[in-house]
């Protein structure tokens, strides 16, 4: 009844909620098109009734390309992702956030067990499907539903240019068939951009630097028992950083291959704000927290409330081995 | 005057009046009076209907064991009295209401006998009629309130953004949901 009610709102019988291998190819087209294209253009952001209009430009190359995003509406900020790493300028606090790229000896390019290495697994945790085709930014599009198997996940729908497989619309759905977040390009140009369009517009001189400076952990020897639990998620990374201007935490992410949960593990000595615990959320995220053995446990997941609270719920301490 | 005051004393019994009126009415109970004559006499009437002229042996155990039974409701909400139940004076039907009266009047003297272990006891015993008695004692875990998002709410999502699989399918543009200016205003 679910599954029927998930698929009729996902706007498809149920007939069509099986794997159809198109579908599954239009998604790895995509992923092709985003690390092989070259793009500029202006896309909005809604999130509940926020709506946040941006620019982006992409410059495709043998090194992994230069991207930047400008946040036009609300705070000013800019991000702008290079094959080093994602650096955040926010003009309004004078601060660079940095997160550099984890140096691993050996180890593969990137984080694995995600897309697309696990495409060929996804279909065990969502029925993907074609969708309605759309004209988008006045390109013709094609679209993929990706609806989720059980309660632990959202759908999605992506829509994407029939010729380059450029994504122009994302949509996040919950269980009532709800968006709860959506990406859509009002104006895209595919094609060579100017160096100038992926850099930085701040100067940021003598602004503050926030360096994330990961370092891979074992938190297990530290005693920590984390396990998500959750069919078809894997853990993809185990990480030490800083957050913020001097916090140090523990994180330890996984995904299904589309969404993903972190999980942030700190000290509450190291806390001066009022600790809230419970369940908190924005837009298709989700953000528990809980106090295990004197730490402060937050999860974050692009995931349902229940999934969030799962993982939480499963943190544990015990002695360090 | 003492027409008017027995007739808000018969009311309060009914569970008819509302907070201040039940406090003002309260407060004439707590001096002796026609006040608390009506309520003496009420009583004696709810009694002697149902030939208790003092309540029945075992009767401060009985309400015990009901509250025991009853769902550990977490989070108690006022229930609003059926209109139904209002309709239902005491005056007119008698035997049931002298009970619920009666229970009324000694949940206080519970209250006192008993070790205040049970949060049950703030649920009050004027509503458990309409909560059907369970064979054991259950909680009942309401959905909690949503809290506020966390202060470094922007921090963790940008420390969880550069593992979204979004970023292989969307590039860069996951990242406006990371420094958002919700997370960021909510903050001023």
């Amino acid at each position: 009844m679910r599954a029927l009610a998930l698929a009729l709102a996902f706007g498809c019988g149920l007939a069509h909620a099986q794997n159809t291998p198109e579908a599954l190819a239009l998604l790895n087209k995509i992923h092709q098109a985003t690390q092989k294209l070259s793009y500029s253009g202006t896309f909005i952001y809604q999130q509940g009734n926020r709506t946040e209009v941006s620019r982006i430009a992409r410059i495709a190359d043998a090194s992994g390309g230069t991207e930047k995003l400008e946040v036009l509406d609300g705070v000013p900020r800019e991000v702008v992702r290079t094959r080093d790493g994602v650096r955040c300028y926010l003009p309004a606090s004078q601060t660079v956030k940095v997160e550099r790229k984890v140096e691993r000896t050996g180890q593969q390019r990137e984080f694995p067990a995600i897309l697309p290495d696990r495409l060929n697994e996804l279909p065990q945790y969502y029925a993907a499907s074609r969708g309605a085709p759309a004209r988008i930014a006045g390109y013709d599009c094609i679209s993929v539903v990706l609806t989720p198997r059980d309660d632990l996940r959202y759908g999605y729908v992506l829509w994407a240019d029939a010729s380059t497989g450029m994504l122009l619309r994302a949509r996040t759905v919950n269980e009532k068939g709800e968006t709860i977040e959506q990406f859509t390009f009002t104006q895209l140009e595919i094609g060579p951009v100017a160096r100038d369009k992926v850099k930085p517009k701040q100067a940021a001189r003598n602004w503050r630097i926030e360096e994330a400076a990961t370092t891979p952990a074992d938190l297990l020897r530290e005693g920590w028992t984390v396990n998500a639990d959750l069919p078809g998620f894997q853990k993809i990374d185990e990480v030490r950083r800083r957050l913020g201007e001097s916090l140090v935490v523990r994180q330890v992410v996984y995904s299904d291959g589309l969404a993903a949960v972190s999980i942030f593990i700190e000290p509450l000595a190291e806390r001066r704000e009022l600790l809230r615990t419970g369940m908190s959320n924005l837009g298709a995220f989700n953000i528990y927290t809980r106090e295990v053995a004197n730490h402060l446990v937050t999860v974050v997941g692009e995931t349902p409330a229940a999934s969030v609270r799962r993982i939480a719920d499963r943190v544990e301490f015990k002695r360090p081995q | 005057m003492n027409e008017k005051i027995s007739e808000r004393v018969s009311d309060l019994m009914d569970g008819e009046l509302d907070g201040s009126d039940a406090e003002r009415t309260l407060s004439v109970l707590r001096e002796e009076g026609a006040g608390r004559q009506a309520w003496r006499t009420y009583h004696l009437i709810g009694d002697a209907l149902r030939d208790h002229r003092v309540l029945s042996v075992g009767f401060s155990d009985r309400v015990v064991a009901g509250l025991a039974q009853e769902p550990t409701v977490l989070a108690p909400a006022a229930a609003p009295v059926a209109p139904a139940a209002r309709a239902h004076s005491w005056r007119r039907y008698l035997m049931p209401a002298a009970a619920g009266v009666a229970a009324v009047g000694f949940v206080g003297a519970v209250a006192f006998m008993m070790p205040m272990q049970e949060p049950s006891l703030t649920t009050p015993i004027a509503q458990a009629p309409q909560v059907k008695p369970t064979p054991a004692a259950r909680v009942i875990e309401p959905t909690p309130p949503p809290v506020p998002l966390p202060a470094a709410t922007d921090d963790y999502l940008l420390a969880h953004q550069g593992y979204s699989p979004r970023n292989r399918l969307q590039g860069v543009a996951p990242y406006v949901r990371t420094v958002s200016g919700q997370a960021l205003e909510s903050k001023r």
